[in-house]
């Protein structure tokens, strides 16, 4: 039977403030399982109750060696002690090597009759102790029992109590799995979450940033034109879609101003690009020479000439204005592939303004455009549009249509206004039961009449942007 | 969700004979033009698409025949059109490309009109 070997180890001395490196290691590993202070646990429990019942003592514990305690885990007839300090005698030099320690009795140990268990109230007479060893060697404590009598155990005993501790061991193991995967779960969770965030992050900045870009796409607002009553509507079939529709109104110095509206072929990304590309193309090229005819040819050549436009093209209406001598103005209408611009008048009149043998632009080389003159007086208007106003399907499934559209707009008779032109066009457009299924951009101008222009300190402009399929309150 | 079927029946040599029928939109265009496209790649430079199947065609039906056009074109290869819907015929008026896409009545028509213009063709 192994007999009480103090060895006095570096960590045996209280006080000491720099830990052996075996020491060290061995509180690590106490650190890893995580169990030091924990509440009480039931299997802990129950093996110091049957530790007691097998030894038939009166105290049985389960403890863990801190650094400068010596903490119970489970403690039976120990009620109320949490933890004593770590001296030399009993658990102290327990842990200190692999075999079972045992201590018949305290009085004639040399070592252990000093401490203070044996001298205090306790008065502890025989101790034995099986150190709980993890798979890598270190003594994390003790499964222990202690009695005020002395006494002598059998081998099988000592190794009933090292049996315990390995079942003490078994339990912090366990735990320590759990509470890993515990961890890992949770780990796990807060990336998911931390990903997911990120994702929410990129989704809306990459919106963000396609608005954004959208809106460069387009006038932030329509200039105010002298006599001139403007408005206007876009709308894109999906809020995601950068939209291949494009307008814009723009001086072009002395009393005279352009202005266009057009559809790029496709959508997304390269079609925004597309509409960018055109719409400076043909700001900077009316700014050299302003002929509408010339304008768009200087486009078509344009488009062909960028590699980067693949086969791409465009359709676009194009036009100057310049105040008539006695009222009004005079438009000069080029188109290229575009359908034509109405020329609406008080009576209800509905005229295509539309030069014969206007092409694709940036389809072809040497695409022909032609243009044509009109007198826009008061009380009359120019609509603009493109091909998702047409093509709105109506509850029967048929397409608007020009047909369609000539109608609608021949029904309204009186003064023309521009903004009440694009009210009701869209109007027509959210009739239709799937609004206009692609995207659409109006652009309007009316010439107001002499009295009620009078009456105007500034020509309306109105504006509105709204994704297809909503209601677009946004006009002033 | 809407019918679409291209169906090349007179294929020999550098001639392709395909019937195009149901809707041409913005659903059914990508493939119009990968299956016309695919016809040219495998040496049919000469397209004709008869059309009197076409229930219906929009803008992006026309951007598809825009498309295969300036395909065959950069082959040194022709598209012509046969039995053209009104709307369509209106667009090609409207663009200006109705007098670089030849339009016959009927398939029939078509063919006659190609094989007089190989005649015509010095080898």
């Amino acid at each position: 039977m192994p007999q009480a070997e103090h060895a006095t180890g570096p960590a045996g001395t209280p006080g000491r403030r720099t830990l052996s490196a075996a020491e060290a290691a061995r509180m690590d590993a106490v650190r890893r399982y995580d169990i030091l202070d924990t509440p009480p646990d039931g299997a802990f429990d129950r093996v110091a109750a049957m530790a007691a019942r097998l030894f038939k003592v009166p105290v049985a514990s389960v403890t863990i060696v801190d650094e400068d305690r010596i903490w119970f885990k489970a403690a039976h007839g120990l009620e109320g002690v949490s933890e004593i300090s770590r001296e030399p005698g009993l658990c102290g030099s327990a842990i200190l090597a692999d075999e079972t320690l045992v201590i018949p009795d305290t009085l004639t140990d040399p070592v252990a009759v000093n401490n203070g268990l044996v001298t205090g109230p306790m008065g502890v007479r025989f101790y034995a102790a099986a150190p709980i060893i993890t798979g890598d060697g270190h003594r994390l404590g003790t499964v222990n029992i202690l009695d005020t009598q002395p006494r002598l155990i059998t081998k099988d005993d000592t190794a009933t109590l090292a049996d315990l501790a390995a079942i003490v061991l078994d339990e912090m193991e366990m735990r320590l799995a759990a509470l890993n995967a515990l961890r890992t779960e949770q780990e796990r969770r807060i990336e998911q979450e931390e990903a997911r965030q990120r994702a929410d992050q990129d989704k809306n900045a990459i919106q963000a940033f396609a608005s954004t870009l959208q809106r460069t796409l387009l006038p932030p607002a329509l200039p105010v034109v002298p006599g001139l009553e403007l408005a206007c509507h876009y709308a894109t079939a999906s809020p995601q879609n950068v939209g291949g529709d494009f307008y814009d109104v723009f001086p072009l110095g002395g009393k005279r101003w352009a202005f266009f509206l057009g559809d790029v072929c496709g959508k997304g990304p390269e079609a925004a690009a597309l509409t960018s590309l055109t719409r400076y193309t043909l700001r900077a090229a009316a700014l050299i020479d302003p002929d509408p005819d010339v304008v768009l040819t200087s486009l078509n050549t344009a488009l062909l000439l960028d590699p980067a436009i693949g086969t791409r093209f465009c359709t676009a209406v194009f036009g100057v204005l310049e105040p008539h001598e006695r009222e009004g103005f005079t438009v000069t209408v080029a188109t290229g592939g575009h359908p034509p611009a109405y020329h609406l008048r008080a009576s209800g009149s509905v005229e295509a303004v539309q030069p014969k043998g206007g092409m694709l632009i940036g389809a072809l080389a040497g695409a022909h455009f032609a243009s044509l003159t009109i007198h826009l007086g008061p009380g009359e208007g120019l609509l603009l549009y493109t091909d998702g106003l047409t093509e709105a399907r109506t509850l029967g499934g048929d397409m608007i249509g020009e047909e369609g559209l000539t109608r609608f707009l021949a029904a309204r008779t009186g003064p023309v206004s521009a903004a009440e032109v694009i009210e009701d066009t869209v109007d027509l457009i959210d009739a239709m039961p799937h609004g206009a299924g692609d995207d659409v951009a109006l652009l309007a101008l009316s010439v107001p009449l002499a009295d009620a222009a009078d009456g105007l300190t500034a020509t309306a402009t109105a504006h509105s942007i709204a994704p297809a399929g909503e209601t677009s309150e946004s006009r002033p | 969700m809407t019918d679409f079927s291209l169906t090349a029946q007179h294929t020999e040599g550098d001639l392709a004979l395909a019937h195009v029928a149901g809707e041409l939109d913005i659903a059914t265009a990508p493939r119009l033009r990968a299956q016309a496209l695919a016809l040219i790649e495998q040496g049919h430079r000469h397209l004709i698409l008869d059309l009197g199947a076409v229930t219906f065609c929009d803008s992006s039906g026309f951007n598809a025949l825009v498309g295969i056009f300036r395909c065959a074109k950069t082959v040194n290869g022709t598209l012509v059109l046969a039995a053209v819907p009104d709307r369509l015929e209106r667009m090609l008026d409207l663009t200006g490309l109705s007098a670089v896409l030849p339009a016959h009545p009927t398939a029939a028509h078509a063919l006659v009109a190609h094989t007089r213009s190989q005649d015509t063709t010095p080898a």
